[in-house]
């Protein structure tokens, strides 16, 4: 259940969203998205509601652990997506992001035939098929091996530099410590804290470093939760 | 109408790869073959035994496919959370109702007229002539197999697929059994009896009025007045069930 959810992202930032299992951060993202509608409130992206047309034309969404349609071939499965945006060029963009992905050799094999790092790449393709100014990660680096993870970050920190607003949740916090501007902790349905990476590890510790890892679970132990 | 075309594409051919339609091509080819050794049963009516026996096998196989596919079609992708990616996209709900709904249509379509193709070569092996007039029955198969789904579709946006399978057939049995209800209705004694009896007949779905079977194998006429009730009959049970579809997935939340 959440509970007053109030996010600003900025944009061309990344912002990681974080927080223990079962906190609330796939639901968050489930409502901007438009899966699920909140109770109470608005939830508006660009300016837009959520569900209009409009804001979807703006946003690309990887959902957590994502399955997709098995007998489709990666370039059926892009194609299929890049007509949903309504790309007229949408044979140029289908090829250049399948490179970019480094799925061009298996753009012909059907997606179950894909590994779990494949279909993590040909997810965020599809992501990314109608250049998005937000894009939304749901767990993106989980299940992945190392350098799946590095592949994945890679073209996270591309998109940032294409100035792409970036949201993604995560329980790999090192590798979010890489990657994020700015973050935002969920504990419970609530946000109980959010700020500048840099800023919010030095606040309340005494040593001089501390990894993201070491100040999340100070910040979910402060919160009173067991992890 | 881009987008619906784009779902309607993907459904076809995600449909079409799946390994349970090559048992249902095979079933289909035996249905029709069993056709070739029934000479020696028919006395003397093989010709028309052949093209009922055949209009029968190729309705059979296309509702076969539009239960076995169609009831998966929404909840599949719900459960394998397929749905989220397309739903993410600049995508009106009712666009991927209605892609799926033509998507599927468009296969069974391809099915059924390869099987009545089929049943086609048979009967110029017998008789040396094809027999054009049977084709009239794709129309129609086509027209109940899209009422059917819009069955499956509705329930399968909201029930399982079991329930939805169950549903689907329930409605085909019963869709066939509407002249019986209504001869029961008629001869009601007890008015509560009449009056449910009637309501389903009016609410319920008549398959019988897509099927054109007798008249084709036999040979018998065919009237313009029946032709276009069952089309316009067809095609405003099929708007509403989408329209309820449409409905009840526009409502729906994927937690």
């Amino acid at each position: 259940m959440l509970k007053d959810i109030s996010l600003d992202i900025h944009e061309g930032e990344v912002f990681g969203f974080l927080g223990p299992n079962g906190a609330g951060k796939t639901t968050t993202i489930k409502i901007i998205t438009g899966l699920i509608r909140p109770d109470s409130g608005e939830v508006d992206i660009f300016g837009e509601a959520v569900n209009s047309l409009a804001a979807k034309q703006r946003i690309g969404f990887l959902p957590e652990s994502p399955y997709f349609y098995e007998h489709l071939t990666g370039h059926e499965f892009l194609k299929l997506h890049a007509l949903l945006h309504n790309l007229k060029d949408y044979k140029e963009r289908v090829r250049s992001l399948l490179e970019r992905v480094g799925l061009a050799e298996a753009m012909g094999l059907q997606l179950r035939q894909y590994s779990r790092g494949m279909l993590q790449r040909i997810g965020i393709a599809q992501a990314l098929v109608g250049s998005p100014d937000l894009l939304i990660l749901d767990e993106p680096l989980t299940g992945l091996d190392p350098i799946g993870r590095k592949e994945i970050k890679d073209l996270i920190l591309e998109e940032k530099a294409k100035g792409t607003t970036i949201f993604f949740s995560s329980h790999i916090l090192p590798d979010a410590e890489a990657v994020c501007d700015r973050i935002g902790i969920i504990i419970e349905g609530k946000i109980v804290q959010v700020g500048d990476l840099a800023t919010l590890l030095k606040k309340g510790v005494k040593t001089d470093e501390i990894s993201l890892e070491e100040w999340f679970v100070q910040q979910v132990r402060n919160q009173g939760k067991d992890i | 109408m881009h987008r619906v075309i784009a779902i309607l594409e993907n459904t076809f051919k995600e449909s079409i790869r799946q390994k349970i339609l090559l048992l249902l091509v095979v079933f289909a080819i035996l249905l029709i073959g069993i056709s070739l050794f029934l000479e020696p049963f028919a006395l003397g009516e093989a010709s028309k035994i052949m093209r009922d026996f055949g209009l029968a096998a190729a309705s059979l196989f296309g509702i076969l496919t539009t239960i076995i596919i169609g009831s998966t079609l929404i909840r599949k992708d719900v459960e394998k959370k397929t749905i989220y990616t397309v739903l993410s996209k600049p995508v009106k709900r009712s666009e991927v109702i209605l892609g799926k709904f033509l998507g599927l249509s468009a296969l069974v379509t391809l099915l059924v007229l390869a099987m009545l193709m089929m049943q086609q070569l048979v009967i110029f092996a017998y008789e040396g002539a094809f027999d054009p007039r049977l084709l009239i029955a794709l129309p129609f198969t086509i027209i109940e197999v899209m009422v059917l789904l819009g069955i499956l579709l509705l329930f399968s946006s909201f029930s399982s697929t079991t329930m939805t399978s169950i549903m689907g057939v329930i409605f085909f049995v019963v869709g066939h059994a509407m002249p019986d209800l209504k001869l029961f209705a008629d001869q009601a004694g007890v008015a509560l009896l009449k009056y449910v009896a009637y309501g389903l007949y009016y609410v319920l779905p008549n398959l019988e009025n897509f099927n054109l079977r007798i008249e084709l194998a036999y040979g018998l006429p065919l009237y313009a007045d029946q032709i276009l009730f069952s089309i316009c009959y067809g095609v405003m049970y099929i708007t509403f069930l989408l329209y309820l579809t449409t409905l009840v997935f526009e409502g729906r939340e994927f937690k």
